[in-house]
């Protein structure tokens, strides 16, 4: 890691920094893809397939294209569909409710072909290749081997083998997916809900074999993607194809039984883990079996064993294919799933071992173990880790408590994709540009905050631009890169800026640049009294200062860990789960706004909660179709569901800029299944926990 | 949604002949709309005629000494928050406020709270041509069913989403249904159908007739009811399983109990609750009755769970009331 | 509760004859399929009581206190009119099952899901948006606090929780957090913002008492 480089005074990052667009969100100002409307715009709709497998025999859209209220057509000339929801075609009408008759009247031909919406069934000896590249695939780098755990396990004083299930879960992002497409001669515009302007101007320059140049993609607000929403996707080709065939604008917007279908999963895993330790809670051996899918897509990576250093371990990951819509990343993509298993079978091996969980965590290295070290300490005080049960399920009834925890780790650290323009005005004010889009974590606040801090200005004198093409490139936000890859470079660009500035009205303070420094709205010689106003300095300005820079090292870094503790109540007469507390202990290095990153970590709690006790991607099996394409069935944490949720963050100003959207998320799910078992004494391993599952796990003893 | 005609009829008895006007359900009711136009957004009906029964004078809560009167386009945040109804008939009140959100009970009525269709995934799922549609097959049989019925299923495993159902047949209701031949009253518990009886339909309104009134006798001087629902997910569900229970206890003797359950049959499910009477209530007693009223549950692949979570809410809902 | 009279028979004024007349035109500025649309019929109109569509009429849409006027069919929802004709566009499309509180308004002080109401049943009621809760650029309370409190992440789904917390304060002033849970049980956030929504509803509580 490059040395870090001084950051400079703080007094805007690491404190609370109301986001710039809040009074456009709650006034409902704020225009987002969908709110999007032009004269003349088009409703575009996408045909998809019923059937979970089939031969596209032919399509037909001479019907639909015939209609007067339809102006343009588009076949996705599939071959094959490979998932019911699948695109096949789609057209442009002139109301939402022509384009519904429209997909009427397109015929289609298809020859049905088996398919599988099970891992097991997928797996099975004898099953009918669902995908091209054969059903399972057993790659060899996703095999890890370390150290000897024949060895291992014969050493150990106990032993624990248990199978953790858990499920797809789908991104649902409040906005779905779509684009308004508008071509001007062989220029297109496309307003994209999407987590990377960037990417999507690339992709559809290269889809229309256009100069980047004659492409422009703008995204002021957008409604989540959660890793979903990168490229132009079929919804954004296909916007751009009908508005360049019609000649007017489109708007193509999927709906939500689409969006649960076609634009992305979180793969599901099984994971089959065998650990043994040493009655001092030293791991000596680890074993993992796991297989999961990521539907007509990959599983990714599940990194296991997660977090902590076993000298000894063998891991295996199976991705099986079945006909679903394919996987996409989603919110620390591969980690949540580790993260549930390595922690169950964490707390259940410290059980056998006898020792208390937080202990036997302390008593094995991990990734980042020293700030982990510290976190474990401020987690446990804050939730009261001495009021848990020293043994599971001991609690008297019904309604029994339990505290558990979880760990993980993250990356990050971004990368030198953003570039910011630092634009210095003579009359004082100064703009921040950046191509990179605010996805709902205050990047363009952040962006601002950064550039004002640097050049020693309140934010009010900062204007900043994102969420446009135009502007320099950004990076798209995933990975939990924006931040460290921006604010350095907002960093800086506004520190060549200042320089530039500093040059110029050195003269008139009669000393070296080298001496300058900005303050509190003052160009000062260091060490003495000696200042001008900065609107002084910029009235000296015969032009902007105009600066466009990607960051320098010395202001990120990477790495993080994350530990979650969790306090439920369970009523093992109805398999109720209901959490009461969920401390969250989260490092990102230097925290750049205290509110928002604290309102990340919120988030990443819910999520992580919401996975763990209520989402479940269900097909079915005789048909293949998914049964609960809805918000009404595929459920998602609400209001009673919420505990009291205690963010801590640790401002680490001396590790830069880290990333945190991600880590935020991981640690909780396994937390609170930790908690139920710490609650009522038996384990349950198949998520989401609902109700059923609990009393089942009871049932079994 | 298809096109659709809008009619407000001038009277109630002019509803039947506007249902009539059209065969194959293209002419039906529309009050609050919440079930109809999910229905229809969903293209499991396309009626081409709406009539509107807001138009009438149907909303209206009328106490009396012998009991209540609820206009049947009575919203469902008004049924709960009634005074009288919240003292009087604690579980139909307790019912109303369970349903969904505010928003959905600020629009949706009380009528269309006991017509509504199911909420059976594959019922409301296009691609499933199941056998209450009139397809071949019931899918939930071998399929995904732990939210199915584990009791009264068979050929079709439903279970009856309404929350006032059960409330409005442990308290004895009677329906008022406006025909073309007139008016008639149907007890609450013989509103509903058993598969077996009628597969394409949940109730025993015929696509000519409307619920027009809710009657509610006034109950005896010492009883007391609950709703007790039980939700997957507490801010907003259908009920996994629900239990209204009415019991008039005496001198610490029960003297009359009704026990109606929710989420577990293709209709709210009455139970023999004459093993309560006679005897004073204790939680042991609650247990057995229980039990007993579960003994010959039935359940599918993936809903045995509900047999133990009906039990609790028995239990629970009957040793509220003591 | 009496019944309104009919808004539409008020607001259409129209003759039967001109309705016909007009159907021709109606379907192509909407677009509508000039295949399917079925017939007037005669019996229910002069019969048995007044009857619109399928084609669009005019109706007067109050919003935020200002009347729009716009053509919709009986199967335009208050959303989409909302939303496509008159470009109020703070309520937001999420699930469109009536199941996540995206597009929640109020109508008549009554916070709905206006994607579960047609727009002609919203015809002679007061509908408010999220748009019309600030006065004179001046910030609802509610809104103040939620800025504050950054009760707001994508903020998408932040139009409809606003107005739900907004109909809850004019319904009880003084709520627990448990009335704020519960008010709020019928909108959905992805983003996780619901402690902050809680901590929000709770200071505007206060702000409009005077406090804080």
């Amino acid at each position: 890691m490059a040395d870090m480089k001084p950051w400079g005074e703080r007094y805007l990052t690491g404190t609370d920094v109301q986001r710039l667009d809040g009074e456009d969100k709650v006034t409902g100002r704020a225009k987002y893809t969908y709110d999007l409307n032009f004269p003349g715009m088009l409703y575009g709709k996408i045909l998809r397939s019923q059937h979970p497998h089939a031969k596209v025999i032919k399509v037909d859209l001479t019907r639909a294209a015939a209609h007067p209220g339809v102006k343009a057509v588009f076949d996705f000339e599939k071959q094959t569909v490979r998932y019911a929801g699948e695109e096949v075609a789609a057209i442009a009408a002139v109301s939402p409710e022509v384009a519904d008759e429209a997909l009427k009247l397109i015929d289609v031909t298809y020859e049905k072909l088996p398919f599988s919406v099970r891992e097991e069934t997928s797996m099975a000896e004898g099953a009918a290749q669902i995908h091209p590249n054969g059903n399972v695939a057993m790659d060899e780098r996703r095999q890890s081997e370390k150290g000897d755990t024949v060895a291992g396990f014969a050493e150990a004083d106990a032993v624990i083998e248990k199978t953790y299930r858990v499920p797809v879960q789908t991104h649902t992002s409040l906005e779905t997916h779509g684009a308004v497409a508008q071509w001007d001669g062989d220029k297109l515009t496309v307003w994209s809900s999407t987590q990377g302007v960037v990417g999507v101007r690339d992709d559809l320059a290269k889809y229309f074999d256009l100069p980047p140049e004659n492409v422009r993609v703008l995204c002021e607000h957008m409604g989540g993607g959660f890793g979903s929403k990168f490229g132009p996707g079929a919804e954004g080709v296909a916007a751009s194809v009908l508005a360049r065939s019609a000649g007017v604008p489109v708007k193509l917007m999927l709906n939500r039984k689409e969006e649960h279908l076609a634009v992305g999963n979180r793969p599901s895993a099984i994971m089959t883990i065998k650990m043994g330790a040493k009655k001092d809670g030293k791991i000596t051996a680890f074993e993992s079996q796991t297989y999961g899918t990521g539907g007509v897509g990959g599983i990714g990576n599940i990194p296991l064993p997660y977090v902590f250093d076993i000298a000894n371990y063998k891991s295996e990951l199976k991705d099986v294919h079945i006909n679903a819509g394919g996987s996409r990343a989603m919110r620390a993509p591969g980690h949540p799933q580790a993260e549930i298993g390595m922690d169950c079978a964490m707390d259940a091996l410290a059980d056998a071992v006898g020792m208390d969980p937080l202990a036997f965590r302390k008593a094995n290295g991990s990734r980042a173990n020293e700030i982990r070290l510290k976190q474990y300490d401020i987690g446990a005080k804050e939730i009261g880790w001495e009021r848990r049960n020293k043994v599971a399920g001991s609690a008297k009834g019904p309604v029994k408590r339990g505290i558990g925890m979880g760990c993980g780790m993250w990356g990050g650290g971004g990368n030198k994709r953003s570039y910011v323009e630092v634009q210095i005005h003579s009359d004082g004010t100064v703009d921040a540009k950046c191509a990179i889009q605010d996805i709902g974590t205050g990047s363009r606040t952040i962006l601002a905050m950064t550039v004002a801090e640097e050049l020693g200005l309140t934010l009010d004198q900062v204007t900043p631009h994102v969420g446009d093409t135009n502007f320099p490139p950004g990076t798209g936000s995933g990975g939990s890169s924006t931040t460290p890859s921006m604010v350095p470079a907002a960093k800086t660009a506004a520190r060549k800026a200042k320089g530039e500035l500093l040059a110029l009205v050195a003269p008139l303070l009669g000393v070296d640049a080298a001496m300058l420094e900005t303050r509190q709205g003052q160009i000062q010689v260091k060490g003495n009294g000696k200042s001008m106003s900065w609107t002084n300095a910029t009235a000296q300005l015969a032009s902007d200062i105009v600066v466009t820079a990607n960051r320098d090292d010395g202001y990120h870094s990477s790495g993080a860990a994350g530990v979650h503790f969790a306090e439920v109540e369970v009523d093992i007469e109805t398999g109720r789960i209901q959490p009461i507390k969920i401390v969250a202990v989260n490092d990102c290095g230097l925290v750049v706004n205290k509110l928002l990153a604290e309102s990340q970590v919120n988030g990443g709690v819910i999520g992580g909660l919401s996975y763990a006790l209520l989402e479940n991607r269900l097909l079915d099996r005789q048909t293949g179709v998914m049964v609960n394409p809805n918000m009404e069935a595929y459920k998602v944490a609400g209001a009673m569901e919420m505990p009291e949720i205690v963010p801590i963050l640790m401002d680490m100003p001396e590790r830069g800029v880290i990333g945190l959207g991600e880590p935020a998320t991981i640690p909780t799910a396994g937390a609170l299944a930790n908690a139920v078992y710490n609650a009522i004494g038996v384990w349950v391993t198949d998520f989401p926990m609902t109700p059923d599952k609990v009393l089942n796990a009871l049932a079994q003893g | 949604m298809n096109a659709f005609e809008y009619v407000n009829p001038s009277n109630l008895q002019d509803v039947p002949k506007l249902l009539s006007q059209k065969r194959d359900r293209k002419s039906v009711v529309m009050a609050g709309g919440i079930d109809l136009l999910g229905e229809m957004k969903d293209n499991l009906v396309s009626p081409t005629r709406l009539v509107n029964i807001k138009a009438l004078d149907l909303r209206y809560i009328r106490h009396s000494k012998e009991g209540v009167h609820i206009g049947a386009t009575t919203t469902l945040t008004e049924v709960a928050s009634d005074g009288e109804i919240g003292k009087t008939y604690t579980a139909l009140a307790e019912a109303a406020e369970s349903v969904a959100s505010l928003q959905i009970r600020n629009v949706g009525t009380i009528g269309g709270n006991l017509c509504q269709r199911p909420r059976c995934w594959y019922y409301r799922g296009e691609e499933f041509h199941c056998l209450k549609k009139g397809g071949h097959l019931c899918f939930a049989v071998e399929g995904e069913n732990k939210y199915h019925a584990i009791m009264g299923g068979g050929p079709c495993h439903i279970v009856h989403p309404s929350d006032t159902a059960p409330a409005l047949i442990a308290l004895q209701a009677t329906l008022k249904i406006q025909g073309p031949n007139g008016e008639r009253t149907v007890p609450a518990a013989d509103f509903f159908v058993l598969p077996e009886e009628n597969i394409y339909q949940e109730t025993v309104l015929m696509p000519n007739e409307v619920v027009s009134e809710l009657f509610v006798p006034k109950p005896k001087a010492g009883t007391k009811s609950t709703y007790l629902k039980f939700k997957e997910k507490g801010s907003m569900d259908f009920a996994l399983a629900a239990a209204a229970v009415v019991l008039r206890v005496e001198d610490g003797i029960c003297r009359a109990a009704q026990v109606v359950l929710g989420g577990v049959a293709p209709k709210p499910w009455q139970a023999d609750a004459s093993a309560l009477v006679g005897q004073s209530v204790t939680e042991d007693r609650a247990v057995a009755f229980a039990n007993a009223v579960l003994k010959d549950a039935s359940p599918l692949r993936d809903n045995a769970f509900k047999v133990t979570l009906v039990k609790t809410m028995i239990k629970r809902g009957v040793m509220a009331l003591v | 509760m009496k019944q309104e009279p009919n808004p539409l028979e008020k607001e259409s004024g129209i003759s039967r004859r001109t309705f016909l007349q007009g159907i021709g035109a109606g379907a192509a500025a909407t677009g509508l399929l000039t295949v399917a649309a079925p017939p007037q019929t005669a019996d229910a109109k002069e019969a048995y009581g007044t009857s619109v569509g399928p084609n669009a009429t005019q109706v007067t849409l109050k919003i935020n206190g200002t009347e729009h006027r716009t053509a919709v069919e009986p199967r335009h929802t208050l959303l989409d009119v909302m939303r496509q004709k008159l470009d109020i566009t703070g309520p937001k499309p999420i699930c469109e099952r009536g199941s996540c509180g995206g597009c929640t308004v109020m109508l008549d002080k009554q916070p709905i899901y206006s994607c579960m109401m047609l727009a002609i049943d919203a015809v002679g009621k007061e509908i408010t948006t999220v748009e019309g809760l600030s006065k004179d650029g001046e910030l609802d309370p509610v809104q103040k606090a939620f800025v504050q409190h950054d009760a707001q992440m994508c903020g998408f789904c932040t139009p409809g929780f606003v107005v739900s917390v907004r109909a809850l304060l004019d319904r009880n002033p003084n709520p627990t957090l448990n009335d704020v849970k519960k008010a709020v049980s019928g909108n959905t956030c992805r983003c996780g913002t619901y402690p902050r929504i809680f901590e929000a509803a709770l200071t505007a509580a206060k702000l409009q008492r005077g406090g804080v």
